[in-house]
């Protein structure tokens, strides 16, 4: 066993690889707090063509 | 007059001028319109009054390429031909789609919309449609379209009393051309079958092949093979530049308000690129058409848009709530761009009870008919979301450049090309009156002859082509 999940529970690590794709880095999303960024600038995520400001 | 029998009908002194071959939309419409104006016409049917196994099977065949139907299903071989299984969804040709275009070879007919429109209040009557609205612009890129949903006439149902009453048109049922025979400049007759058996030959002064959009190429060829090129003296096109709709579900919708847009009786609504999209992006025509979605569908879609764009799923939940519709899946139907190697071949192995090649369809979808698709998605949800009309959700198949899925329509059972309009007789069958180049005598009717298929049902367009031919041989045959 590893250093790294001596220290860490199995159960925290799952719950970890669980909650990074919603993160906005690993979703890919654009930048939506920008102040150069155009609210009404079209965009396409996950299939979905949106407004940039949907997205905040 | 109609006959059940070559043998019932010989027994007559019946002597047409004009044989059609075929008694579908094409060939009835052009057998009206030649009996009306006193000229004696003989309409050959394969099939009988009533769907049969037997008729039927010389329609089997094969196909090569991308997956497609059974070609003894996707159509009919009985008196009104394939109009006894259409959905009756009307539409014609838009004037772009008659118009060539530079991102796209081999597109563009020698005859404009304007040739066919003078025929459409005709086609309005036979086919029993409202009168058309004009297509509604949205945005410079997407026009809100009409697609008529008509009471789907069966023309063997509509004007079997007609016909039978007719003194100038006599249809033959169970009986049918096996092979035309030419010798470079006329078709010197017909290898007749009826019930079963060869009959003999038949000759006329004219000759009107209106047998489909699968079968009228297949004749052709067959009849070319074997008279040494004497029946189209110009075949580089024979069978080829064949065209279908490919159809497939593209997406979702979320509508900010539904009611923007009239539905019809069965909550669709229509939409098609403006020229100038196509142009820009280089793609070919489409139908988008808009389904209101059943709630399963919406539930899911909601909680993929939560993963997105969590404010609006709220939103769209709440819209719910209140039993509000606001979601809806869009099935694309769309134009394939004309390509030669799309083509109908005789089959080298398999043959008919009457020893006639069974088809061999060779016909797969090209890299522009996915960026069609991609792009016309895009296109319509850029336009729904500038507008502040609502959002769209592309299939994850279609955004990953994946394979088409297998369990969806696939099409649109329309067979179009194989004989196409032009003036290139390298590139085409017929000219622009539908008469077989270097033939004085062999004209085709239906959608074989199509250059492009725009994105709409063909039955209105090949309807009007049928009133224009028989308007055309109604002034040159003389009684």
């Amino acid at each position: 066993m590893s250093f790294f999940t001596k220290k860490i529970s199995r159960r925290a690590i799952m719950q970890a690889l669980i909650v990074l794709p919603t993160l906005s880095l690993f979703r890919g999303l654009p930048e939506t707090t920008s102040s150069n960024a155009d609210p009404d600038a079209i965009v396409e995520i996950n299939g979905w063509i949106l407004k940039r400001s949907d997205l905040v | 007059m109609i006959f059940d029998s070559y043998e019932a009908f010989r027994a007559t002194n019946f002597t047409p001028k004009v044989c059609i071959l075929g008694s579908g939309p094409a060939g009835t419409t052009i057998a009206r319109k030649l009996g009306a104006a006193g000229i004696p016409v003989v309409v050959l049917e394969a099939g009988s009054r009533e769907f049969s196994d037997d008729s039927q099977d010389f329609y089997r065949g094969s196909t090569v390429g991308d997956p497609y139907f059974d070609l003894d299903i996707t159509r009919l071989r009985f008196l009104g031909g394939s109009s006894n299984h259409w959905a009756g969804w009307c539409r014609v040709l838009d004037k772009q789609d008659f118009e060539p275009k530079a991102w796209a070879p081999d597109t563009g007919w020698p005859i404009s919309r304007a040739d066919i429109e003078p025929y459409l209040p005709e086609v309005h009557d036979i086919l029993e449609l409202p009168d058309f609205r004009p297509d509604v612009s949205i945005s410079d890129d997407i026009r809100w379209v009409q697609l008529i949903k008509s009471p789907a006439v069966r023309f063997g149902e509509k004007y079997a009393d007609e016909l039978d009453k007719s003194k100038n048109i006599a249809v033959v049922l169970n009986t049918y051309a096996a092979e035309l025979a030419g010798d470079g400049r006329r078709v010197t007759g017909a290898k007749l079958w009826s019930s079963g058996q060869d009959v003999g030959s038949f000759t006329a002064d004219y000759f009107i092949v209106c047998t489909g959009g699968l079968e009228n190429s297949r004749l052709l060829l067959w009849s070319n093979q074997r008279s040494n090129g004497g029946v189209v003296p110009n075949a580089a096109a024979l069978g080829r530049y064949w065209m279908e709709h490919p159809t497939f579900e593209g997406g979702n919708a979320i509508l900010a308000d539904y009611s923007e847009f009239e539905v019809d009786a069965t909550n669709e609504a229509f939409f098609s690129p403006t020229l100038a999209a196509m142009e820009r992006l280089k793609i070919m025509n489409f139908g988008i058409r808009l389904i209101e979605t059943p709630y399963a569908g919406i539930k899911s879609l909601v909680a993929d848009l939560a993963c997105t764009a969590p404010d609006m799923a709220e939103w769209v939940a709440y819209q719910l709530s209140q039993n509000l519709r606001c979601a809806a899946q869009l099935y694309v139907a769309w134009e394939q761009a004309p390509q030669a190697s799309n083509r109908i071949k005789l089959s080298k192995t398999d043959v008919d009870h009457a020893g006639v090649p069974r088809i061999e369809l060779h016909w797969k979808k090209s890299e522009m008919e996915h960026r069609t698709l991609l792009e016309g998605l895009r296109l319509f949800g850029t336009t729904l979301v500038e507008k502040n009309l609502g959002r769209v959700r592309i299939a994850d198949w279609i955004v990953n450049g994946g394979d088409y899925p297998t369990n969806e329509e696939l099409a649109g059972h329309h067979h179009m090309g194989g004989t196409r309009m032009g003036t290139d007789v390298t590139r085409s069958v017929v000219d622009a009156n539908s008469k077989v180049h270097g033939m004085d005598n062999l004209y085709v009717g239906g959608s074989s002859v199509f250059c492009t298929s725009g994105e709409c049902n063909p039955t209105a367009t090949i309807t009007a082509l049928a009133c224009r031919l028989g308007d055309h041989l109604s002034k040159l045959i003389t009684v």
